[in-house]
């Protein structure tokens, strides 16, 4: 069988998103004939001219567009060149789409796609994860998936739900990650719902994204080391499956949440402050994070290595959570 | 009505307002009486009666809500449009509720009422019902009803001219485009930010039919123009986004209502975006709690300053579109529609934190209890 | 000769890897600085590549129509020295992983994500940014309960002086929940039986005290003084009682030594109520006699010998529970010589006596040894509280007020 990689993923979602509903258009800068930066849309315009439609550069009326396409009963999906650009369009995210349903009962289901995370020698501005920062806001739904069937599934998902969803999709992911087939639906899971990728009992890391892969590898090292590591794929960051980590953290007794972001606040400081409430009794370590360095992501490979997780940064951190 | 008129219409651009102003001033009110509404059934006069009309309600319910205000009866702020009725109420008339699509902003209760939104939803917004369109969860001029046209607005000026632009793209998609136009209601403050911009550049790559009323009443709460533009006139903006721009005398509804009919007409005969801007001052603080101190007595005794109510009045007058004892019954009769409405507003429930379901999600499976 | 590589650039981001469609040089052919030398595709655009210097071709590794990642050597190239040093190449061998190795080499220094069966993996020295707080020095054995930890012992109703003979094989020597599991496997195979509700209601009592630093002091006391005043009693008062009221007026002398301390204040004792230990049935129970400084044991005897009786049938009135201050214990009848009582963890001492025994003791006066009847007095206390040397003094005391028992 041929082997369908990630970003195959979330074309191949969004083409039979096209073909099955009327209500989808694709909306973003060079996303038409081009194909997109990443080539997700690739050939989509010729199959769908009117409903892959190119923007000018304007994160913020991109957005905008979408509500008020997705408030006329279309379903929106804006590809936001690079996750960093969305900060462009910030406002109307948080405020237009993330508000909409609450102040008035119209729902805004509009999808964005956000081509996150960092790819050697990108640079500070195409490499960030923004879902730590969309998540602190009310409204909004974030999914980051971190294999193949996921790409494609929760695209899908995503824009069948009534609500805005960033979809955050790794770029580090998009050709390296491949699968023998596009979905699973055996292993299908709704958005909210984490899975647990490897079973363990002497640690839970909890990732998202691309670290999955790291703490899955990280994982693979310490039972070389007689240490059996639970790894737990959030699947998505809001909502956030608290029920999943904390239960893997009741079989295990110590938790390490890995993110890519930023090392202030965010996803990871939010699982071990859920962990912490809901389950102190659970802990028979302190609760640790790993994140991204606290500095821009930096451009050259040496210093990006070492910016953010990676197998080993997560490998010793693991070690350490044993030690505690 | 003899006091002076600033030019507000020597724009490079075009000048239908020229002529009316010239005409007023001759007190010779020389309106055509054929229909420049898109209703074909409708005339001109009818459609200059209507559109006075809700003028008259809306002053009549923010004189209301402020004097309310005043009174400590309402939840949060007041944001009132006086001056600005003659504009924002000729937009409303010139689109249909559940068919076009009006992007309302802030001193718009004119061009609500004009465009169908009941005056129930201002006074339930205000006095914190919780039977007003956001059930207390959001108030004031934030209401709307997006489903039929009227999107609510967010505070973050500009932000709307997509939405709006996004809403008419959706109907091209769905074939339901024939005929539509969408308004949006912009300020000299909102034209400085990114957002509008971005929005109506878009809407002028896309063509699509959007109609964008600048309204220049001189101060972005107390920043005046001067330190908010440096060009000519803001219609010259319309030259770099490459569509049509008008400007026009705000404080005249037969001028205001000619102009944006047009620009509606055009837009929904496929013109693409249309640009005007109607100049005239805020007679109000920026909310009503702010006295506009800052206003120079120059300004509020200029052509600018003409409080369009009576400008209206005079003109349908003298043009014989309406008599002075119909001019009386409406004037009570929005008083009454008023007090009913403030009445019925009073004596409902405010939200209530205990039963609200305090729902984020349009679906209630991703909620999460934190 | 110099050798140099011509690389598979990157060709954009993400992009992985690309096809060669043409090779556009062939082996042997002389080549110029930034010549396009091979044509290759990518699914974004089709690009070529071009030499990083002028040479000659020594070899092309790559086929057309073949995908090879970014990084790949794709052909080498001889060149001189002078023509490396005009263009500042680095000649071949370089150790930069991104632009040299064998194709699967530069994947894996690329390649965060290569798969794990790409070989094995040499992890690189990257300084990890972990934090966290470690056991505290000294905190180690069953002396650190994790949150977990305490969750399944108080979820089992076990206290940490259960778990003491636990060996913990956790990090700093700590006791898991597994070895605690483990352990209670093991010994479920043990005979037992159900504690009794007095059983349990004692160890909680003296867990609570023994979280206090209690030590003990004693000394001897001639008892033959008291015990010949007794014989001239008719009914003769049990020893217990002199003890009591001894240990009543020697405390209303020194209230401070029986004070607690609670954060920064001593509180002092309200009325100078005793207990007396009474061993009952799979416990002990300790009725209160109030104001024993004021009463003489011809006063307290009644009382005295009534609670006993009600204790030991464990009815101990109401008024009879609780409030003391000090507790006297007379472990003397089980014929002990010497013990370390333990005081009620609302008790700051507690005053025991051993048996009585016949001693030899030089008597000056007579000038010869001469038969002594002894016990020996233990007080147990507070060292918060009070020190050895005043308890000392209170067992000093004692003993002189009851070589004179016809004044208790």
């Amino acid at each position: 069988m041929e082997e369908v990689t990630y970003i195959d993923a979330i074309r191949e979602a969004q083409h039979d998103l096209l073909a099955s509903d009327e209500r989808v258009f694709i909306y973003g800068q060079d996303v038409g004939d081009f194909g997109g930066a990443f080539k997700a849309t690739q050939g989509l315009k010729s199959l769908y001219p009117d409903r892959v439609i190119d923007s000018p550069i304007s994160e913020d009326a991109m957005i905008g567009l979408a509500v008020g396409a997705s408030i006329e009963g279309m379903r929106p999906i804006v590809e936001m060149q690079f996750a960093d650009f969305s900060s462009v369009g910030f406002n109307q995210i948080v405020n237009q789409a993330g508000t909409q349903f609450y102040r008035t009962g119209v729902p805004a289901p509009i999808t964005v796609r956000l081509p996150s995370g960092g790819t050697p020698g990108s640079g500070p501005f195409h490499s960030q994860m923004m879902e730590s920062v969309y998540a602190y806001y009310p409204g909004l739904v974030i999914v980051t998936p971190a294999t193949v069937a996921d790409a494609y599934s929760m695209l899908v998902d995503a824009v069948a739900l009534d609500d805005p969803v960033l979809y955050c999709e790794h770029k580090f992911l998009y050709r390296w990650l491949k699968s023998d087939r596009l979905s699973d639906d055996d292993e299908k899971l709704p958005i909210g719902q984490a899975r647990i990728v490897r079973a363990g009992k002497h640690a839970t890391v909890v990732a998202y994204s691309a670290m999955v892969h790291e703490a899955l590898r990280a994982a693979d090292l310490l039972a070389e080391e007689g240490w059996e590591i639970e790894v737990v794929d959030l699947r998505s960051v809001k909502p956030l499956d608290t029920d999943t980590i904390v239960a893997s953290v009741a079989r295990t007794g110590r938790l390490l949440a890995v993110g890519e972001a930023f090392p202030w606040g965010g996803v990871t400081s939010e699982i071990v402050s859920r962990v912490t409430n809901d389950g102190f009794h659970l802990l028979d370590a302190p609760p640790q994070r790993l994140n991204s360095r606290d500095t821009p992501v930096p451009y050259h490979p040496n210093l990006w290595e070492a910016h953010r997780p990676t197998l080993e940064s997560i490998a010793a951190a693991i070690r350490n959570l044993l030690r505690l | 009505m003899q006091r002076e008129f600033r030019d507000a219409s020597s724009g490079p651009v075009k000048h239908v307002a020229n002529r009316l102003l010239h005409a007023l001033n001759q007190d010779v009110p020389q309106v055509e009486r054929e229909s420049k509404s898109t209703d074909m059934s409708e005339t001109w006069e009818d459609h200059l009666r209507r559109t006075f009309r809700s003028m008259i309600t809306a002053r009549t319910l923010e004189s209301k809500l402020a004097s309310l205000y005043k009174a400590g009866k309402i939840v949060g702020g007041v944001y009132i449009g006086p001056g600005q009725e003659a504009v924002s109420a000729s937009i409303g008339s010139c689109l249909t509720w559940n068919r076009d699509i009006f992007g309302a902003l802030i001193r718009d209760q004119g061009g609500r009422t004009a465009f169908g939104e009941p005056i129930l939803d201002a006074t339930r917004s205000y006095l914190g019902s919780v039977k007003g369109p956001s059930k207390g969860r959001d108030g004031n001029i934030h209401r709307g009803h997006p489903a039929q046209g009227l999107p609510a607005m967010i505070s973050h000026l500009g932000a709307m001219v997509s939405v709006v632009a996004g809403m008419l793209l959706a109907r091209r998609l769905q074939g339901r485009l024939d005929g539509i136009v969408g308004a949006v209601s912009v300020g000299d403050g909102a034209s400085s930010t990114g957002s509008f911009h971005e929005g109506i550049n878009l809407a002028a790559v896309e063509r699509l039919p959007l109609v964008v009323v600048l309204t220049n009443n001189q101060f972005a709460y107390s920043t005046p123009t001067d330190r908010q533009f440096r060009c000519r006139s803001l219609v010259d903006r319309a030259i770099g986004y490459g569509i049509p721009g008008y400007e026009v005398d705000g404080t005249d509804l037969l001028a205001s209502l000619e102009v944006i009919s047009k620009a509606v007409t055009e837009a929904r005969q496929g013109g693409g975006p249309q640009l005007v801007v109607a100049n005239l001052l805020r007679l109000s603080g920026h909310g009503e709690h702010d006295d506009g101190s800052y206003v120079p007595d120059e300004i509020r005794n200029s052509a600018l300053g003409r409080d369009c109510m009576e400008v209206a009045e005079h003109q349908l007058l003298q043009a014989g579109f309406v008599t002075e004892a119909e001019l009386e019954s409406w004037k009570n009769e929005a008083a009454e529609q008023v007090q009913a409405a403030v009445a019925q507003a009073q004596q409902e429930p405010s939200p209530d934190p205990y039963t609200d379901d305090w729902s984020v999600y349009a679906s209630p499976e991703l909620a999460e209890d934190c | 000769m110099p050798e140099v590589p011509i690389l598979m650039p990157q060709l954009g981001e993400s992009i992985a890897e690309a096809t060669i469609i043409r090779l556009n040089v062939s082996v042997g052919d002389q080549v110029v600085a930034d010549q396009e030398v091979i044509e290759v595709e990518t699914n974004k655009a089709t690009m070529d590549v071009t030499t990083l210097c002028g040479g000659t071709v020594r070899e092309l590794l790559v086929e057309e129509g073949v995908s090879y990642p970014v990084g790949t050597v794709l052909g080498l190239l001889d060149v001189t020295e002078e023509e490396a040093t005009r263009t500042g190449v680095q000649p071949g061998g370089t150790e930069d992983p991104v632009s040299s190795g064998s194709p699967a080499e530069a994947e894996e220094a690329r390649a965060h994500f290569a798969t794990p069966e790409g070989g094995a993996h040499e992890p690189r020295k990257v300084e990890p940014s972990i934090r966290g707080l470690s056991v505290p020095a000294g905190m180690k054995g069953a002396h650190y309960l994790s949150p977990r930890m305490k969750a399944r012992m108080d979820e089992l109703g076990l206290r940490a002086a259960d778990i003491s003979a636990i060996v913990g094989s956790g990090s700093g020597g700590r006791v898991t929940v597994e070895d605690l599991e483990q352990f209670l496997e093991y010994i479920s195979t043990w005979p037992h039986s159900q504690a009794s509700p007095m059983r349990l209601s004692v160890a909680d009592s003296m867990r609570r005290s023994w979280s206090r630093p209690l030590a003990s002091v004693g000394r001897p006391v001639a008892l033959d003084n008291l015990l010949n005043y007794r014989r001239s009693l008719d009914p003769k008062p049990p020893l217990t009682i002199f003890l009591l009221r001894a240990f009543g007026k020697a405390l209303s002398e020194e209230p401070a030594s029986a004070g607690y301390l609670i954060g920064e204040k001593i509180v002092h004792p309200r009325a100078f109520d005793i207990g007396v230990a009474v061993q009952v049935e799979d416990g002990v129970l300790v009725p209160v006699l109030r104001q024993v400084d004021t009463r003489n044991v011809g006063e307290l005897m009644e009382e005295y010998l009534e609670l006993v009786r009600r204790a030991r049938e464990r009815r101990v009135p109401e008024e009879n529970t609780g409030g003391g201050i000090a507790t006297v214990t007379n472990f003397g009848t089980f014929g002990l010589m010497w013990g370390t009582p333990i005081p009620l963890p609302s008790e700051t001492l507690i005053l025991g006596i051993g048996a009585g025994k016949k001693k030899p003791s030089w008597s000056e006066e007579e000038d010869k040894f001469v038969p002594v009847t002894e016990a020996d007095l233990v007080l147990t206390f507070d060292h918060r509280v009070v020190d050895g040397g005043g308890a000392g003094m209170l067992l000093n005391r004692l003993n002189d007020l009851l070589q004179e028992p016809e004044n208790l």
